[in-house]
């Protein structure tokens, strides 16, 4: 016997309600990603000023290491966060993992040289950390604000990793752009004040934008 | 009988741009295909509501489909996520008892099919935590019932509840 199946009628509706939309490309969203960090570098330079000793390749090799490790695993994530937005059984999402555990070698390499100096951690103070810090979290709101939007047009499915994924990209892409302006060039300073804003965007984006991502 | 991969991305790809005739054969597959998808793993008199909100996420978020890549995977990812939503909404409700379906055995499941299965959700995480939530959210029965079925105690079942649904929300996208 066949059985008739009765129409749904929210087929008809949702077939009336159809408008052409513009599809989420890959290339449209690592271009809003990197129109933010552009426009991160260009607020730096109007209100701090870039390094222009750093600019021109005379600093310190630690800080093109650090700024560079920040950009490269900010970048990775950043590529992971817009992808997610069109979700698929099957994607994956290594590549932030190991890029990240690169970056952190710069403040493992920060602690070693930390606990190995005359005095130990107690002997050391730096009296900019602090503002670099916070710096380099002002300096992730424009991407985080970017790679939110992008989430929120798409339809992401890992929620919690899309949330810690846009902390880690726009701390560590919004750290390397403060970066540029910061004439502190050594190891410690870089490893630890620089580094730290990703572990803070890290763990406010896990549990701070799942919220808005959802849907 | 459901059209195939390739059928459905053209259908997707012509209803991105507005085509409502092609959208209205896309809808009515994807009915067939999230009804058949569901079929052992939601409490039968919730499918009708899970289908129809998965279509309705479908149709919201149709614009993230990305037009070169395959249309299943990405549908399977939009149910996989509104079924984790659906089961931490789910209550108790007594006519729920799961019917012993055998869809997946009848069609001759492909391969594809199998990679984007439910089950293939459900044997990642420990058994514990699947069998608390299939007893709780599927099959609705209580918490207490639960525990005498399992053997598990009361407050282990709802842990395994909780941790369970937390593990299958990231879950979402892997396909081993």
């Amino acid at each position: 016997m066949i059985m008739e199946r009765v129409p749904n009628p929210l087929v008809g509706q949702l077939a009336n309600d159809l408008a052409p939309v513009r599809t989420l490309k890959l290339r449209d969203g690592l271009a809003l990603a990197v129109l933010a960090l552009v426009g991160t570098v260009l607020l730096v330079q109007l209100v701090e000023g870039l390094w222009m000793t750093g600019v021109y390749g005379h600093a310190s090799p630690f800080f093109y290491i650090g700024n560079g490790l920040l950009l490269a695993s900010g970048a990775a994530a950043a590529v992971a966060v817009v992808s997610m937005a069109s979700p698929r059984v099957g994607n994956r999402y290594e590549g932030p993992k190991w890029a990240m555990a690169t970056a952190a070698v710069l403040p493992v390499a920060a602690l070693v040289t930390l606990l190995a100096q005359p005095g130990g951690p107690a002997a050391y103070h730096d009296e900019h950390g602090i503002y670099c810090l916070v710096a380099g979290l002002v300096c992730s709101l424009l991407v985080t604000g970017a790679l939110v939007h992008w989430l929120r047009r798409g339809a992401p499915v890992s929620i919690s990793t899309a949330g810690l994924l846009t902390g880690v990209a726009a701390t560590a892409l919004g750290s390397a752009a403060y970066g540029l302006s910061c004439p502190i060039d050594d190891v410690m300073h870089i490893g630890l004040w620089h580094a730290a804003p990703v572990l803070v965007g890290a763990i406010a984006g896990r549990f701070l934008l799942p919220p808005l991502l959802k849907w | 009988m459901i059209a195939d991969e390739p059928t459905l991305a053209r259908l997707m790809a012509a209803s991105q741009q507005g085509d409502k005739q092609a959208y209205t054969v896309l809808l009515t597959e994807v009915q067939l295909w999230l009804e058949r998808y569901f079929r052992r793993r939601c409490a039968p008199a919730m499918l009708d509501d899970l289908v129809q909100e998965v279509m309705l996420a479908v149709h919201r978020k149709r614009a993230s489909w990305d037009a070169s890549r395959p249309f299943l995977p990405w549908l399977a990812a939009i149910a996989r996520y509104r079924w984790v939503d659906h089961l931490r909404k789910v209550y108790r409700t007594e006519e729920d008892a799961l019917e012993d379906h055998d869809a997946a055995e009848d069609s001759g499941e492909d391969a594809l099919l199998a990679r984007l299965s439910l089950e293939r959700m459900f044997v990642q995480i420990p058994s514990k935590q699947s069998e608390a939530i299939e007893l709780v959210k599927i099959e609705g029965l209580s918490i207490a019932e639960a525990a005498e079925r399992s053997g598990q105690s009361e407050s282990a079942v709802k842990v395994n509840i909780h941790r369970g649904l937390k593990k299958l929300a990231a879950l979402v996208e892997k396909a081993e």
